[in-house]
C-alpha cells in the first residue's frame, strides 16, 4: 500500500506541488519569524552581557514600580558611591546618569533613529567599567565636551574637535566632540544614538546634581564576590540595592525579549492566517484528487484494501507532501530571516553580527505545523475516500451523496453561530483568543455553507461574462455552476483572505475617522508642536520649546503636554499632564462631571468616562497611586471627561506632573496664536521654533492628516502581511483550475474538435476563474465588513466613536480580486488551450 | 493434475462443497414504478476446479450475480456462500478480507493501477494483505502467461492483451478459492482473446483453479466446463460440456 501511495504522489507531482506551495509559504513565514526573533534575542543577550561583563555589581535605587518600559527607580545620592568605594574588595565604584540627548546633524536637522532611543549618558573614565570604548580622541573632561557613538559619527561625519549641537530637556547646547566610541564591538546600540558627557555635565543636563542613577562597581581581582556584595549591601541606605552586573544584563535583555516576544507573536498570527488559508487549499486539492481517483481507490478496495488502508494512504500522501513542503519552507524561512536581517541593517539598525540562531524548536515547530496542517486538512477528503464503494471501480455511477451535503449545512450553521457567539463574547470581554477561535469557526462555517449559494451566485456573476464573451463565457459560467461545492471550496481560501483585509479596512477607516473627530472635539489650539513621528519610547523634546513658543509674537496660549506611567489600583497605566494656564484656549476637555482646569490646577486627577464606568469611580473619590519620583500617594478625582484619543484615560496638571515624575520630556506643545493659522502667524511660529530641529509644527488640519497617514501606514503593514494569505488563496485557484483542466481533458478535446478555438478555450477557463474569485471576494468582503463593524463597535469605549465602511476601498478590493483571479487562470488556460485534440479525445 | 494438491491445500476449510453458491438470491433496484428486479431468485453453485461460464442478454442480471457473490454488492435477499461460509452479515472488514484472500478478479477494462508497474500490480493484493507471495508460484504464473519481459513496465506501455494477462496473474497469484472474470475478453482482439481463454482453461485443468466467467462470446463460453444462462434475473438453462453451436443455439432461443 505504501508503494501505491508513493507512486501515486510521484504521478501527481504537479498538482501536489502546487498544494505544497501553500504549505511552503506558511511554514516559511513561521520559521522565518522564529529564526529572526531568536537571532535578535541572542544578539541582544550577547550585547548586554558584553556591556556588563566587567561590571561586577550595580548599586541602584529600588524599583518604585515596573512600567511597560522596565522598572522605574529613584536616583541615589552621590554619597553612596563614596561609601561603596570604601568597602574592602572594591576596586572602583563610578556613578552614572542618563537621559535624553539628541544630535543635530550638520544640515541642521535632528538625527532620527527610527524608533531607537536617543541616549545621553555620563562617560565613565574607567575603561574597564565603561561600556563605551574610545576609538578615537579622548574622554570628555569639561562641560563643553562630548563623546559620540561611532555609528552616528560615521553616518553624519562628526570628527574629533568639531562642534555638534545637541537637543536636551533644557535648551539646546553646542559641544565639542572629544572622542568617538564604540559600544562593545558594535558601532552603536541597535540603532540608538549615544552622547556621552563628562559626569558633572551629565548630572547638570539630566537634573541629577548630587545624584546618580546607579553606581557601577568593579571588584578587586581575587576578591570574594559574595562577601563584597554583602559588605556593599551593609553600607547602603534604605531604598538602595546592590545587584550583580549579570542581573542587570539579564533584566535588560529580558525587557528586549519581551518586546521581541510581542513582535514575534504578531508575525506568528499572520503566519497562522496564511496556514489557515493554506488549509482550505489543501482540503480542496485533496477533495478533488480523491474525486478523480475514485476508480483507482475503489479498485484497491476490490483487490482487498481495507477502509483503514485507504484512509491511511490518503493521509500518508498528505503527510509526505506536508513533510517535503515543511522542509522546503524551513529552508526558505531561514533565507527570509537572512533577508530581513539585511533589511534591518539597511534601516541603519546595526547589530553586532552574530550568526543566525537556529533552535531545534524552530525545526520541530516548522515540521509539526506543516505536516499537521496538511494532514488535518486531508482528514475530511480521506473520510470521503473511505466511503467510496468498491462498486465504483466497476460501474461509472456517481457517488455524490446528498445526505452528506445536508449534514455539512447543519455543521456549517452550527459552526457559524457558535463562532459568532464566541466572537461577540471575545470582543465584549475582551479576550483575543476567543476572538481568534470565533473567527476561525465563522470562516469554517461560512466555508461549509457557501456551496448552498455557489450555484445561484456564480450564475449571477457569470451572466455579464456570458453576455460579453459569448460561448466561452457561457461555458465558463456553466463550469463554475456545475460543481457548486468545488466552486465554493476553491473560493473559500480567497474568502478568508478578503474577509481579513476588509475587516482591517473597516477598522482602519473607523479608527482614522474617530481620531480626526476626536482631534476636532478635543483640540482648540491652532498649532500642535510634536516630535513629528520620530516615535520610540523616549519620543519627546525639550521643556524649553514651550517657553520659546510663549515668547513668539502673537502667541496667546501655550500648553505643554507630558506623558508618563504610574501605578493605579496596582496596575501600570499611562498618564498625561497638561499645563493649566490658558488651557481653555488650547484644549476642550468636555467634562462629564466635576471641573476641568481648576481641578488640574489643584493637583487633582481627571479620568475619562470609560475608566470611571469601568472602575465605578465618581468625582470626589480618592485613589491610591504610585508616582515614579514621589512614590505612593492618594489622589482625589476632580473631574471626569469624555474619552478622546488625544489624551489617554488619566490626566493631571503640568506642575503636579513635573513634581511627581523624573525629568519628563514634553511630548507635545499646543499653541494658539492671535493670528490663527494665517500664513504670517504660521511662519512666526515655525521661525520661532527653528532652534529645535526635532520638533514639527503642524496646524490642526496637518496634524489630522498625520494621524490619518499613521493609521494608513499601519494598515499598509497589515495588508502586506495579509498579502501572503491572499497569494496562497490564489495558488489554490490555480491548483483547482489545473485539476479541472486535467479532469475535463476529454471534454475540452471535444470542444476543440467541434470548432472551439484556442483563444476561446482560454477565455472559458479565465471566465471560470473570474467568477470563482468574485464569488469568494463578495462573500469575504461582506463577512469582513461585518467583522470590521463588530470590532469597531466593540472598541467604542476605547475611543472608536465613528464606525465607517470605506465602500470605495472595498470595491477596489473586489476589482483586485477579479484581476488576481484572471492572473491565476493564465497558466491553466494556456495549458487547456495547448491540449492536443486527438490525445484529449482518446483520454478517458 | 499435478498442481491440484497444492491448490487444494491453500483453501482454508476442507474442500467438500462447491467453491461458491447462492440460495434464492434477489436483488432489486429502485422502488415503485422504477423498480427493477436484477436478480429474481437465483440459486446456482460453482463447483470446485471447474470453469463455469455465465451468459445471458444485457440486463439479464449476470453482472449483478457476480457482484453479489464477490461481496461487492449487497443482495436484497437470499444467501451467498463462498467455500461454505455465508457472506451475509460480514462487516466491511470481513468482506474486504474475503475479496483479498478468497477471490480473484479479472475485469473487462483490465483495471490495473496506472502508476504501478506490472510486477507491482500483480503483487498489490498480497501487498495490501501484508502477505508474502510464493515466489515459485509467481514465477510459474509469469512464465505460463509469458509476461516476464513486461514486469517492469507501466500499464500504459503494454497492449490490451498484455494488460489482461497481468490482471490474470494478479487474480491467480494469491491462490483464491474462486476467480471471477467479468467479460475478460470484451476489450481484446480475437488472438488475444484466444490466448487468454486458453490460459484460463489450462489453469483449471493444470492446477484446479475454480473460475466463473461472465461473457457474451459463445466461443469463449464453449471453453467452459459448463454454461449457466440467465434471463430476466433467473437461471433459464444450464449446459454441461458445451459446444459453440449448442451455446449459440441456446442464445438464439433466449433472444427470440
Amino acid at each position: 500500500m505504501w508503494r501505491a501511495t508513493l507512486k501515486g504522489i510521484l504521478a501527481h507531482k504537479l498538482r501536489l506541488s502546487l498544494t505544497a506551495l501553500a504549505i511552503v509559504l506558511g511554514v516559511m513565514f513561521v520559521s522565518g519569524t522564529l529564526v529572526l526573533t531568536d537571532t535578535l534575542q541572542a544578539t541582544f543577550n550577547n550585547l548586554f552581557t558584553n556591556v556588563y561583563r566587567n561590571v561586577t555589581f550595580v548599586v541602584r535605587g529600588d524599583a518604585v514600580f515596573t512600567g511597560n518600559f522596565g522598572a522605574v527607580r529613584h536616583p541615589i545620592p552621590e554619597s553612596v558611591a563614596t561609601s561603596v568605594r570604601a568597602v574592602p574588595g572594591v576596586a572602583a565604584a563610578n556613578g552614572t546618569v542618563g537621559g535624553y540627548a539628541q544630535f543635530v546633524a550638520p544640515d541642521g536637522k535632528a538625527v532620527t533613529t527610527g524608533g531607537a532611543p536617543t541616549v545621553g549618558t555620563s562617560f565613565d573614565p574607567n575603561p574597564t567599567l565603561s561600556s563605551l570604548k574610545l576609538r578615537q580622541g579622548s574622554a570628555p573632561g569639561n562641560d563643553h565636551q562630548v563623546v559620540v557613538d561611532a555609528g552616528t559619527a560615521d553616518k553624519y561625519r562628526f570628527h574629533v574637535g568639531e562642534h555638534v549641537r545637541i537637543l536636551l530637556v533644557g535648551p539646546p547646547q553646542t559641544f565639542t566632540v572629544s572622542g568617538i566610541a564604540q559600544f562593545g564591538t558594535a558601532n552603536n546600540l541597535a540603532g540608538a544614538t549615544i552622547a556621552a558627557f563628562w559626569l558633572p555635565t551629565a548630572q547638570q543636563l539630566f537634573d541629577r546634581v548630587g545624584q546618580y542613577d546607579s553606581v557601577n562597581v568593579l571588584a578587586a581581582p581575587g576578591a570574594d564576590k559574595a562577601q563584597v556584595e554583602r559588605a556593599i549591601a551593609a553600607t547602603l541606605p534604605a531604598g538602595v540595592q546592590v545587584v550583580t552586573g549579570q542581573t542587570v544584563a539579564d533584566e535588560q535583555s529580558g525587557d528586549i525579549n519581551r518586546a521581541l516576544g510581542f513582535f514575534s507573536t504578531a508575525l506568528l498570527i499572520f503566519a497562522f492566517i496564511s496556514l489557515f488559508v493554506g488549509a482550505f487549499t489543501i482540503f480542496n486539492t485533496f477533495s478533488i484528487i480523491v474525486g478523480q481517483r475514485t476508480r483507482e481507490l475503489a479498485l484497491l478496495r476490490v483487490l482487498g484494501a481495507s477502509r483503514r488502508q485507504v484512509f491511511r494512504s490518503v493521509l500518508a500522501e498528505a503527510a509526505v507532501v506536508g513533510l517535503i513542503a515543511s522542509v522546503v519552507g524551513l529552508g526558505l524561512g531561514v533565507l527570509a530571516a537572512l533577508g530581513l536581517q539585511a533589511l534591518l541593517r539597511g534601516f541603519g539598525i546595526t547589530l553586532p553580527s552574530s550568526g543566525l540562531v537556529f533552535h531545534a524548536r524552530t525545526v520541530v515547530a516548522a515540521l509539526v505545523i506543516g505536516v499537521g496542517v496538511t494532514v488535518v486538512s486531508a482528514v475530511s477528503p480521506a473520510r470521503r475516500a473511505v466511503r467510496i464503494s468498491p462498486m465504483a471501480a466497476i460501474s461509472d455511477q456517481a457517488v455524490e451523496s446528498e445526505r452528506s451535503s445536508g449534514r455539512r449545512s447543519v455543521v456549517g450553521s452550527v459552526l457559524l453561530v457558535a463562532g459568532a457567539v464566541l466572537l461577540a463574547i471575545g470582543l465584549a470581554v475582551p479576550a483575543i483568543q476567543l476572538v481568534g477561535i470565533g473567527a476561525v469557526a465563522v470562516f469554517l462555517g461560512v466555508g461549509m455553507l457557501s456551496p448552498l449559494v455557489a450555484r445561484p451566485m456564480s450564475g449571477v456573476i457569470g451572466r455579464p461574462l456570458a453576455a460579453l464573451l459569448g460561448p466561452s463565457g457561457r461555458l465558463g459560467r456553466e463550469n463554475s455552476m456545475r460543481s457548486p461545492r468545488r466552486t465554493a471550496q476553491t473560493a473559500a481560501a480567497l474568502m478568508v483572505g478578503l474577509a481579513l483585509v476588509s475587516t482591517i479596512a473597516v477598522f482602519g477607516a473607523s479608527l482614522s475617522q474617530s481620531a480626526t473627530a476626536s482631534i476636532d472635539q478635543a483640540l482648540r489650539s491652532d498649532y500642535i508642536v510634536s516630535s513629528g513621528g520620530n516615535g520610540g519610547p523616549s519620543s519627546g523634546f525639550s521643556a524649553s520649546v514651550a517657553t520659546t513658543a510663549a515668547s513668539i509674537p502673537g502667541v496667546t496660549a501655550v500648553t505643554s503636554v507630558y506623558a508618563g506611567q504610574f501605578l493605579i489600583g496596582g496596575s501600570v497605566a499611562s498618564i498625561g499632564g497638561v499645563t493649566t494656564p490658558g488651557l481653555s484656549q488650547t484644549i476642550n476637555l468636555r467634562m462629564a462631571s466635576g471641573s476641568g482646569e481648576p481641578a488640574l490646577a489643584a493637583g487633582e486627577l481627571l479620568i475619562d468616562t470609560t475608566t470611571a464606568d469601568a472602575k465605578q469611580l465618581a468625582v470626589g473619590d480618592t485613589e491610591r497611586v504610585t508616582f515614579a519620583r514621589t512614590g505612593p500617594a492618594t489622589i482625589r478625582i476632580g473631574g471626569i471627561y469624555e474619552p478622546n484619543v488625544v489624551f489617554g484615560s488619566y490626566l493631571v496638571g503640568g506642575r503636579f506632573f513635573l513634581d511627581h515624575f523624573d525629568t519628563p520630556l514634553t511630548t507635545a506643545v499646543l499653541v494658539t496664536s492671535s493670528g490663527g493659522t494665517s500664513p504670517s502667524a504660521h511662519a512666526a511660529v515655525v521661525d520661532g521654533l527653528a532652534a529645535y530641529p526635532n520638533v514639527k509644527v503642524q496646524t490642526q488640519a496637518e496634524f489630522k492628516q498625520t494621524q490619518r497617514s499613521q493609521v494608513n501606514q499601519l494598515l499598509g503593514i497589515i495588508y502586506v502581511l495579509l498579502a501572503l494569505a491572499v497569494l496562497i488563496a490564489l495558488i489554490g485557484i490555480v491548483n483547482t483550475l489545473m485539476l479541472s483542466v486535467f479532469e475535463r481533458t476529454h471534454e475540452i478535446g471535444l470542444l476543440r474538435a467541434v470548432g472551439m478555438r484556442r483563444r476561446q478555450v482560454r477565455a472559458m477557463i479565465r471566465s471560470e476563474a473570474v467568477i470563482l474569485s468574485i464569488f469568494g471576494a463578495v462573500i469575504g468582503i461582506i463577512l469582513g465588513t461585518g467583522l470590521g463593524v463588530a470590532l469597531s463597535e466593540s472598541l467604542k469605549k476605547q475611543g472608536i466613536t465613528d464606525v465607517v465602511v470605506p465602500f470605495s476601498r472595498l470595491v477596489v478590493f473586489l476589482v483586485i480580486a477579479a484581476l488576481l483571479g484572471l492572473a491565476a487562470a493564465s497558466w491553466p488556460a494556456r495549458r487547456a488551450a495547448k491540449l492536443d485534440i486527438l490525445e484529449a479525445i482518446a483520454a478517458d | 493434475m499435478a498442481m491440484t494438491d497444492a491448490s487444494e491445500s491453500a483453501a482454508t476449510p476442507p474442500a467438500t462443497g462447491p467453491a461458491a453458491r447462492t440460495v434464492d438470491l434477489v436483488k432489486t433496484y429502485g422502488t415503485g414504478d422504477a423498480r427493477v428486479d436484477a436478480l429474481a431468485g437465483v440459486s446456482v453453485a460453482f463447483e470446485r476446479a471447474r470453469f463455469t461460464a455465465v451468459m445471458g442478454p444485457s440486463g439479464s442480471g449476470k453482472s449483478t450475480l457476480m457482484h453479489c457473490m464477490a461481496g461487492l454488492d449487497q443482495p436484497t435477499s437470499g444467501q451467498v456462500f463462498v467455500a461454505d461460509e455465508e457472506i451475509q452479515g460480514l462487516d466491511d472488514t470481513g468482506l474486504t478480507k474475503l475479496r483479498r484472500d478468497r477471490i480473484g478478479f479479472v475485469f473487462q477494462s483490465f483495471n490495473l493501477v496506472p502508476t504501478l508497474t506490472a510486477k507491482e500490480n500483480i503483487l498489490l493484493p498480497a501487498d495490501l494483505a501484508g502477505h508474502q507471495v510464493d515466489g515459485a508460484w509467481f514465477d510459474y504464473l509469469v512464465d505460463q502467461l509469458g509476461i516476464r519481459d513486461r514486469l517492469g513496465h507501466l500499464p500504459k506501455e503494454m497492449s490490451g492483451g498484455q494488460q489482461q494477462r497481468i490482471a490474470c496473474a494478479r487474480a491467480l497469484v494469491g491462490r483464491p478459492d474462486l476467480v471471477f472474470a467479468d467479460e475478460p475478453t470484451g476489450n481484446l482482439d480475437s488472438n488475444a482473446s484466444a490466448e487468454l481463454l486458453g490460459f484460463l482453461r489450462r489453469s483449471v485443468d493444470d492446477f484446479g483453479q475454480t473460475i466463473a466467467m461472465v461473457t457474451h462470446d459463445p466461443r469463449g463460453a464453449a471453453q467452459a466446463d459448463r454454461v449457466v444462462f440467465l434471463a430476466d434475473g433467473k437461471v433459464v438453462a444450464d449446459l454441461v460440456s458445451p459446444t459453440p453451436d449448442a451455446v449459440l443455439e441456446q442464445m438464439k432461443a433466449l433472444s427470440s
